[in-house]
């Protein structure tokens, strides 16, 4: 397996981690945090929204703008 | 002179004046806050790495939320002149609550067809170029000013003992952005990307290259911006 192989199955781990815990979330709400509660939470203070809003605008930049 | 002469009227608001942090000690207090310093952080490394807008918007971001904490702990302070919410100001509109649900539709249909237009035009541009580079920043700037003003809805204040396992989440996304540093750091330059190495710009660079898969992406970005905001 060469560095490149290993560093894409690194990226779909991650990847397949968060689905899953999004999943297991749905399935057991009580057991586990959604994604989005998460989300609601650091988003009840102005920091945590703003920060968050940030951390979304910044993907856009990272792809399109010089 | 209203402050000192009610401060000599009244020994309790001296005292309460006394106990405000100093403007130096209130920065140094939103310096701490976590998320300031990953911003910071996010500023340094896309300078660095040749995408000095970035930076300096992360930049921008950080230093008004660090007077904005600075400002909300000035005003938390005993004396202070912070306002809680009245339980109107909490309440629901009952204009809001009293939408109808045909004009709600329509709302989200013309959002819709604002956001497909947006995917097409934005999309039609070449990457890094000047229109796509304002087109992204405007949005992005818009939406931090709406977020700045406040959650789109009211909701009820959520408890802390519901995310006992939240640290689960952040196990996943500190695993993601290390993996990414990683890749980042093992490239020949911080500006030329890694076959043995990709980044993740790197590997969507295939899809991006094309206007389908601009529009796609654009719309997931978009999907994205209308979930945060709408927490």
């Amino acid at each position: 397996m060469s560095s490149r192989d290993a560093t894409i199955i690194g990226y779909l781990a991650v990847l397949a981690a968060g689905i899953t815990l999004q999943v297991v979330s749905i399935r057991r709400p009580d057991r586990l945090p959604s994604l989005g509660r998460v989300l609601a939470y650091a988003m009840q203070t102005r920091t945590g929204r703003v920060g968050v809003v940030v951390a979304w605008a910044w993907v856009g930049l990272h792809f399109f703008a010089r | 002179m209203t402050d000192v002469g009610e401060a000599a009227d009244n020994p309790a608001a001296a005292q309460a004046s006394a106990r405000q942090p100093s403007p130096g000690r209130a920065a140094v207090a939103g310096l701490r806050q976590p998320i300031v310093a990953i911003l910071l952080l996010i500023a340094l490394f896309t300078t660095v790495s040749g995408k000095p807008l970035d930076g300096f918007l992360m930049l921008a971001v950080a230093a008004m939320l660090i007077v904005d904490a600075a400002r909300s702990r000035r005003q938390a302070a005993p004396g202070g002149s912070a306002a809680s919410p009245s339980a109107a100001a909490l309440a629901t509109s009952p204009a809001t609550s009293r939408q109808s649900g045909r004009r709600r539709l329509l709302v989200r249909a013309a959002w819709l067809a604002a956001g497909a237009l947006y995917c097409v035009v934005v999309g039609s541009f070449r990457r890094y170029s000047w229109p796509a580079t304002a087109s992204v920043v405007t949005l992005g700037c818009l939406m931090i000013a709406i977020a700045w003003q406040g959650p789109l809805a009211r909701r009820r204040p959520r408890s802390g003992a519901l995310l006992r396992r939240a640290w689960l989440w952040a196990v996943v996304l500190v695993s993601g952005g290390l993996l990414e540093l990683a890749s980042l750091l093992e490239q020949p330059h911080l500006t030329t990307d890694s076959y043995a190495h990709p980044t993740i710009s790197a590997l969507t660079d295939p899809v991006l290259a094309s206007f389908p898969g601009r529009s796609a992406i654009l719309g997931g970005w978009l999907l994205a911006g209308w979930y945060v905001i709408s927490r």
